[in-house]
């Protein structure tokens, strides 16, 4: 199977095709449904059986790239459609497809009933089928290909409901900003990819980094600006500061496309294109700072916000953010191994926990407040149990599979980067427990605090609880993947020993070695777990017995409540220091300098220069025949005027 | 000088001043007889040229049928006789300076490069008959495809012509 | 007596014209309600269409080498014959829809087909000229096909006016050139290029004919009559006009530029005598046609500005005036020539029979009233922007690369910066189908044969859009038979 890995990538992309094309006419929601799951089901069953396949050789053959055709080719820049198949891309193979697949069982179940389930599905799948391109591409174009094509779900998808309400604006609006945010991150991974071609005359994966891998004369100072520039691409699509604006809007879209794209896989993208091109991030001491000050600071300060928000949607959007950037913090100390345990993981109980609130939200006909929630164990028990098995997971309680990355990142935090990259870190671990049991017991226990003579919650239907049990097995187990050395034994880190022929030249540029850890690791261990522990308490404490208490909280720092709640007023930063100036200019300069009506909202400055000079010149075409002779006429002199004058 | 050089002179002024009138005169009627002035002007170039064939063709067609047709149409599509036709000007100025410039410039690059005035031309293929062998052997695809050219045109002016129901 | 082989080589031109005869009769025998004309043409076309696809690589002169079989001249038989078809599927319901259904709709596309032909396939100046005046007549009655609609009349009237304009300009081009060479024949001024370069009436009569040529591909400043016509002519017309008829204007350019083009090394001088003025009629094109259609309210008449800047483009690879230029022209047709169809075939069907949704605005909220036309005429706009991953990145991409080869980077620069400004008007059409609601809810209901040739061009340009490399490969192999 390893050599028909195109398979994988084919069976969504013909699901898109049947469904997209046969979908409205079809209309009976279970063939669609099943059709689109299928698709995934059979591709995740295509990279289990490569995955057994490349387990069952010996390390050094375990890579192995499938090439298609050429796609281009002009002059030296050659371009094949081919795919890699080694550790790493199978890892993210197996997360997508298998995560996918129980995403799109409980779609079935979620989106039934809605006039858009066809599409619903016909997107989903393009959206696997581009995701599984950017994983297994085998250079920089396809990846980018695969990237801009997950963006393009991405943005379909958030506007899905393109005629519901979205906070202030619209769904439509959620999803422009996500759109226009990503380019911005697409225009620095671009860059990134020309100076790629410039250094290194190829951009498939293989060449790049076996010529990045023997220090060949390229200054360091070069690296950096490539790898700054592929980290920009990364913030855009894995919402990292400053561009991490668009992923709380994103939760317009409906819910299992939260879980899917906006937690588990698409935003996880980023990390995977650092990992992957880990070489030239080692080789650049600069960008991997920035990238693992970057990573934290993200996690903290999206901790903060998710202290104090009230739609279910919206806190665990900013713990996405928050735990992206740990993965990120992995990165940059150069422990890509763990980032990509923390992808893996996370993929797992945030999936979870989407998919658990969506259980919610149906349940609570649409309502996502959880200030209007409240004692809902009762009505919804499975959804319940799952949840609390995720929050556990996420606040890094063992042996949970939250626990083991999350202390892993934090311990190679401490140990590459020193005491105070832990101590944030630590502090966001604290944060992280906090408003997750906040969520939780606001949602599920405590007194019901809705109006209980309209609203009837209810459990969902099998079709929905059997995915989010499926996942919740995965969230107990899954970290025993990549059990600490200390624990581990004679076996070792497993995802480690799996992952290290991929990241062995960039471990040996950053003179990294397995090291061995010791009983400082088992107290930094037992120390976050006692933070957990106790944040989980007070969390309990201050939302269960006193919710007064933090009402009171709320009043005595109103300042940092508020700022807090406004999510530091980033936003509305952003548009009085970029969005505002713009349209002002656009409107005082140049719709007078021009003076042209603005065709629609989404004209900037820039194009309204170009219509009013549009109109402008559009006043030559007069409809009168003789007029364009004459012009035809003087045309035809100009140029007999210029070949006189060279003629002599 | 020698006669051939009046008459060619004779048939120069003929078409260019016909071909000035086509071009001014407000009235159709006026502007098609001298159309028809100007062609019999070239008729008698082809004359002067050796291509007596083409001169005799270029009388009965053009002069002979595509004009007489030009008039009639003038004609049947309006009371002549109450109320001239006239055809007006636009952007006379800037017309006239582009189209001046234009004259000028190809006069200039005509007058500026060198004709082969030496070398002599193979001897014409005399009349109808040679013509017709031509026709019908190296320039066969030309005559077919000539006849689709006007088959079409006939299709087309049928197609313009047909009573379109509403 | 004609050769037998000759006949065989010039099969293509023969069976259309054998179609055009057989559909006369047809026209008469049957009832005008049958569609059987509809039918026999459409099968005519496809046939051609195949054969010259498998006599691609075929090599030949016939008719005393006034017409050459070999190389491009199939791959262009291909395409024309190709686009004839699929506007044969889309006129079927569309001139029942504006009450023109009359037979000989499809007799003069057949003919305007035999003229493109012959323009592709000629290698003597007269048949350029006579291909040249069939595929125009037919150009100028379909343009007006819909005689009760002033604006198909207006179009009709300025197309023949400015029309006969441009022939009278080739034709006194051709006079000069035969003056300065005593020949029609391509073949001979590309073995006697040398001594003709040095001549300034030859000079002066290539650069006619090369200008009456521009006109038809619609390049600035000889576009003027493209919006009016395209806009007035019915949309059939006008997506079978600015396809197929642009192809024949640049397939008669590279065959007379030909002698120009340099085959064996990159040299520049002499031998790049017509580079600067294409290259300004390029850069006058792209930039003109991509800012005023950003102004245009109209969808036809926004695609007629798109197509100059097209033509432009187009322009970059002749500029180069190189072999890899020219297969990048030739790229780009093919390119161009499917989404183009693809984009206006999908406006015939929405088009009314009041005209209605031709404004831009009407296109507000098309994915709900029609998802399948919608999501069809997005990837056509996004290929038209010249988005990658689809052909029309591609044929860009090899146009550019050959202009930037034969040190014209500047030119690639403002092609670029053309593109730019071009993707927001065919990307505002993709917003508000997608993002906006429309007043306009009722369900598009859409013509089976119409949709069956959408449906074709669409796998056709995936096909090219997932394999430019082996497409660039076909039109390099081919182009190399040529002479």
């Amino acid at each position: 199977m390893r050599h028909q890995i195109y398979l994988a990538i084919l069976l969504p992309l013909l699901g898109f095709l049947f469904n997209g094309l046969l979908g409205r006419k079809i209309k009976n929601e279970k063939i669609v449904g099943a059709i689109g799951s299928g698709a995934i089901g059979l591709a995740f069953l295509v990279v289990l059986v490569s995955f057994f396949e490349t387990v069952a050789l010996p390390a050094e053959q375990r890579a192995l790239i499938v090439p298609l055709f050429s796609w281009l080719k002009v002059g030296l820049l050659e371009i094949n459609i081919g795919y890699q198949v080694d550790q790493l891309s199978l890892v993210m193979a197996m997360v997508v497809t298998g995560i996918g697949f129980v995403i799109h069982i409980y779609s079935i179940g979620y989106m039934h009933g809605d006039k858009g389930f066809w599409r619903f599905f016909t997107y989903l799948n393009l959206f696997i089928f581009a995701m599984m391109n950017l994983i297994l591409a085998d250079n920089f174009v396809l990846l980018f290909l695969g990237w801009e094509g997950v963006g393009l779900c991405s943005y379909l998808l958030i506007g899905f409901w393109y005629d519901r309400k979205f906070e202030k604006s619209t769904t439509s609006d959620a999803a422009k900003k996500a759109f226009v945010v990503n380019r911005i991150g697409d225009f620095g991974f671009l860059i990134g990819m020309f100076f790629i071609y410039l250094n290194f005359n190829s951009l498939n994966f293989t060449e790049v980094f076996s010529r990045a891998g023997v220090l060949s004369g390229i200054p360091e100072s070069t690296f950096n600006i490539i790898a700054l520039c592929l980290f920009i691409g990364a913030t855009g699509k894995s919402a990292q500061i400053p561009l991490f604006v668009w992923l709380p809007d994103a939760m317009a879209g409906p819910t299992p496309v939260s879980a899917l794209i906006h937690a588990a896989t698409m935003v996880t993208a980023g990390v995977y294109m650092v990992a992957r091109c880990s070489i030239l991030f080692a080789s650049a001491p600069l960008a991997l700072t920035v990238v693992a000050v970057i990573g934290l600071a993200t996690a903290f300060f999206a901790a903060t916000i998710g202290l104090v928000q009230n739609d279910i949607k919206k806190v665990l959007a900013y713990s996405t953010v928050s735990q992206l950037g740990y993965m990120f913090l992995a990165l940059g100390m150069g422990a890509f191994t763990a980032g990509i345990f923390h992808v893996v993981t996370h993929a797992f109980f945030k999936a979870l926990l989407f998919l658990g609130a969506g259980s919610v939200i149906h349940g609570m006909h649409e309502e996502q407040n959880i200030q209007h929630y409240g004692g809902l164990k009762k009505y919804m028990p499975v959804t319940q149990r799952t949840f609390l098995i995720a929050a556990i997971a996420i606040a890094g309680i063992p042996p949970f599979a939250g626990f083991f990355s999350k202390d892993e990142i934090l311990w190679k935090a401490f140990s590459h980067g020193g005491f105070f990259f832990w101590f944030i870190g630590a502090v966001t671990a604290m944060f992280t427990a906090f408003y997750m049991f906040r969520l939780y017991i606001l949602t599920f226990e405590g007194k019901p605090r809705f109006d209980s003579a309209h609203v009837h919650p209810h459990e969902s239907p099998k079709l929905m609880t059997i995915p989010l049990m499926i996942l919740a097995v995965l969230s107990i187990v899954g970290g025993f993947i990549g059990l600490p050395h200390v624990l581990a034994g004679e076996h070792g880190n497993l995802l480690e020993n799996w992952l290290e022929p991929v990241f062995k030249v960039a471990d040996a540029r950053l003179l990294r070695s397995a090291e061995s850890s010791g009983s400082l690791e088992v107290l930094f261990m037992v120390l976050s777990v006692c933070i957990a522990a106790v944040s989980i308490y007070f969390a309990r404490r201050v939302y269960l017995n006193k919710p007064a208490i933090a009402d009171k909280a709320a009043g005595t720092f109103s300042g940092l409540y508020r700022t807090l709640l406004n999510k530091y007023y980033v936003d509305e930063a952003y548009d009085a220091a970029v969005v505002t100036p713009i349209l002002k200019t656009s409107r005082t300069v140049l719709w007078k300098f021009t003076d042209v009506k603005i065709i629609d909202g989404l004209v900037n400055s820039t194009a309204s220069l170009f219509t009013g000079l549009g109109e402008r010149m559009r006043k030559l075409q007069t409809g009168v025949a003789q007029f364009y002779a004459v012009l035809m006429i003087a045309g035809i002199a100009l140029a007999l005027f210029w070949l006189i004058s060279i003629i002599n | 000088m020698d006669l051939y050089l009046i008459l060619f002179y004779f048939f120069a002024i003929i078409t260019l001043v016909s071909a000035f009138f086509v071009v001014t005169t407000r009235n159709v009627i006026y502007a098609a007889f001298n159309l028809m002035l100007t062609l019999f002007g070239v008729a008698g170039f082809y004359v002067l040229l050796g291509a007596d064939f083409i001169a005799i063709v270029q009388l009965i067609v053009y002069v002979g049928g595509i004009l007489i047709l030009l008039i009639f149409g003038v004609m049947l599509t309006n009371k002549i006789t109450d109320t001239d036709i006239k055809s007006g000007f636009l952007n006379r100025v800037p017309g006239l300076l582009i189209v001046g410039t234009f004259a000028g410039i190809l006069i200039g690059t005509l007058l500026k490069s060198t004709w082969r005035i030496a070398a002599p031309l193979p001897p014409p293929v005399a009349g109808l008959v040679g013509i017709g062998n031509l026709l019908m052997t190296e320039y066969t695809l030309i005559f077919e495809i000539l006849g689709a050219v006007l088959l079409i045109a006939l299709i087309g002016a049928a197609s313009i012509a047909r009573k379109q129901s509403n | 007596m004609i050769p037998v082989q000759d006949l065989f080589a010039s099969a293509p031109l023969l069976i259309i014209g054998g179609s055009i005869l057989i559909a006369l009769i047809l026209e008469m025998v049957f009832d005008s309600q049958s569609s059987i004309v509809a039918w026999f043409s459409g099968s005519a076309l496809l046939f051609t269409a195949y054969w010259s696809l498998y006599h691609l690589y075929d090599r030949g002169f016939a008719f005393n080498n006034m017409i050459s079989i070999s190389g491009r001249t199939q791959l262009l038989f291909f395409i024309v014959n190709f686009a004839a078809a699929v506007v044969v599927m889309f006129s079927m319901d569309y001139i029942k829809k504006i009450q023109t259904n009359y037979g000989e709709f499809y007799i003069l596309l057949l003919s305007a087909v035999l003229g493109m032909m012959l323009i592709a396939a000629a290698r003597d100046m007269v048949i350029v000229f006579i291909g040249l005046e069939q595929m125009s007549i037919c150009f100028y009655v379909l343009a007006g096909f819909r005689r009760k609609n002033i604006k198909s009349n207006e179009s009709a009237i300025k197309y023949f006016l400015l029309g006969s304009f441009a022939t009278g300009f080739i034709v006194y081009g051709m006079a000069l050139l035969y003056g300065a060479s005593q020949t029609f024949s391509i073949p001979e001024y590309l073995a006697h290029v040398e001594t003709l370069k040095s001549n300034p009436i030859f000079l002066l009569g290539s650069l006619l004919f090369v200008i009456g040529f521009t006109f038809k591909i619609a390049a600035v400043p000889f576009h003027m009559w493209v919006p009016d016509v395209y806009q007035g002519a019915p949309t059939n017309v006008t997506a079978f006009m600015s396809t197929a008829g642009k192809v024949s204007g640049f397939a008669a350019l590279i065959t007379f530029l030909s002698p120009f083009i340099d085959y064996s090394a990159r040299t520049t001088g002499s031998a790049k005598f017509f580079m600067p003025f294409l290259a300004t009629l390029s850069v006058l094109s792209m930039l003109y046609g991509a800012i005023v259609a950003l102004s245009q309210s109209d969808v036809k008449r926004m695609l007629a500005y798109s197509s100059i800047a097209h033509a432009g483009y187009m322009l970059i690879g002749l500029s180069a005036l190189s072999y890899e230029g020219v297969d990048g022209v030739l790229f780009y047709l093919v390119a161009y020539t499917l989404m183009n169809l693809g984009a206006f075939g999908i406006i015939s069907i929405l088009e009314t029979q009041d005209e209605k949704m031709l404004k831009i605005e009407d296109f507000a909220g098309l994915s709900s009233r029609s998802p399948l036309l919608a999501a069809f005429l997005a990837v056509f706009l996004f290929a038209l922007a010249g988005l990658p991953p689809f052909a029309g990145f591609f044929g860009k991409y090899f146009v550019f690369v050959s202009a930037v080869e034969n040190g014209m980077t500047w030119l690639a620069i403002v092609g670029v910066i053309s593109s730019v400004i071009s993707v927001y008007f065919y990307l505002r059409i993709i917003v508000l189908m997608y993002f906006s609601k429309g007043e306009n809810t009722e369900v598009v209901s859409v013509p089976k044969s119409a949709l069956l040739g959408v449906f074709v061009v669409f796998i056709m340009f995936v096909i090219m859009s997932a394999f430019p490399q082996k497409f660039e490969g076909i039109i390099h192999t081919i182009g190399l038979l040529t002479y």
